[in-house]
């Protein structure tokens, strides 16, 4: 298609008017750099839109640029008085920071406690209940070794007891 | 500076603390000068969607604050995207009116411009396109016409009010 059946394609005007979907908006932006007719067209037409908006114009009744600047300035007073705030709760906040630094001196200690993982608690739990268990059996065999050996001790003696 | 000379180009960013408070210090006599520029262009535009002179009035300040807020103005390239990104603009803060699908009924407080020329489903078309900013697609279901000759339609239709003009 020739650059003027382009231009008389409608395309340009869907643009102008907002509604053309993203490849018509990539075609325009691609024709506009390569082709300066497309280009000067484009620009005819954009121009020629603002020409048609004055002619519907319509003189906005007097007292409405008051209005805006007073907004406008309400808003900057706003953005002001925030930036102020921000400033001086920085200021503040630093200043509050020196002079804590400046009352206290700064003293480096070491930690005489260890941090341990949590998950060591069962394992400690567990080798406690282990050397209760252990402690528990080495009595138990000790009184049985015990008595075991006073049995034989009065078997000696009862045997020869026998033998004389 | 924002709004310094007749020169711009517009850059939409997003309303970050510091470009607005940047974007404010424009001096009272570049405001000025915007506002005799656009402000009649941007309140019949207002006019054409709301249909409402006072309701159109209150966003016509409305739209203008927050446009100066939000959108930085540098003095650079050229200024002919200025209209058409402050339509769109507009446009995008009158959602309520423009997602509404109604009939559109220019009444006497709206200045027609040339719309005079041109017949009702041109009319109708343009209307719902320039102040509703209906796709094609939307227009070709609803009105029960081709997208291409919506298309060609709304070009006919620009065609003619530009011809009026004398371009």
């Amino acid at each position: 298609m020739e650059i003027n059946e382009i231009i008389e394609s409608g395309l340009m005007e869907t643009y102008v008017m907002g509604i053309a979907t993203e490849d018509e908006v990539a075609k325009v932006l691609s024709l506009k750099k390569e082709y300066p007719a497309f280009k000067d067209a484009l620009e005819q037409l954009e121009l020629d839109m603002e020409l048609m908006a004055q002619s519907m114009g319509v003189e906005p009744p007097v007292g409405t640029l008051a209005k805006i600047e007073h907004e406008i300035n309400e808003i900057q007073r706003q953005n002001q008085a925030v930036q102020t705030a921000f400033n001086s709760e920085y200021s503040d906040d630093r200043s509050h920071h020196e002079n804590k630094r400046e009352k206290y001196i700064e003293v480096e200690s070491e930690s005489n406690q260890m941090r341990v993982n949590k998950a060591w608690k069962w394992v400690f739990i567990a080798i406690f209940v282990l050397g209760k268990i252990f402690l528990a059996c080495a009595i138990y065999f000790y009184l049985e070794n015990r008595q075991v050996k006073e049995q034989i001790e009065t078997l000696k003696i009862e045997l020869q007891q026998k033998i004389r | 500076m924002a709004l310094s000379c007749p020169s711009f180009s517009v850059t939409v960013q997003t309303s970050m603390f510091k470009a607005a408070s940047n974007n404010l210090s424009a001096e009272p006599k570049n405001l000025r000068w915007f506002y005799d520029q656009y402000a009649p262009m941007l309140l019949g535009y207002i006019n054409g969607i709301v249909q409402d002179p006072q309701q159109s009035e209150h966003h016509l300040v409305a739209i203008l604050t927050s446009f100066v807020k939000d959108v930085v103005i540098l003095p650079e390239k050229n200024r002919l995207n200025i209209w058409l990104e402050l339509r769109q603009y507009a446009q995008s803060k009158l959602t309520l009116y423009t997602a509404k699908d109604q009939q559109l009924n220019l009444n006497q407080s709206v200045n027609n411009g040339r719309l005079d020329l041109l017949d009702e489903l041109q009319k109708k078309i343009f209307c719902a396109v320039y102040y509703h900013g209906k796709s094609i697609h939307y227009l070709a279901a609803t009105i029960g016409y081709d997208e291409s000759e919506i298309r060609n339609q709304l070009k006919l239709s620009i065609d003619k009010m530009r011809r009026a003009s004398g371009n």
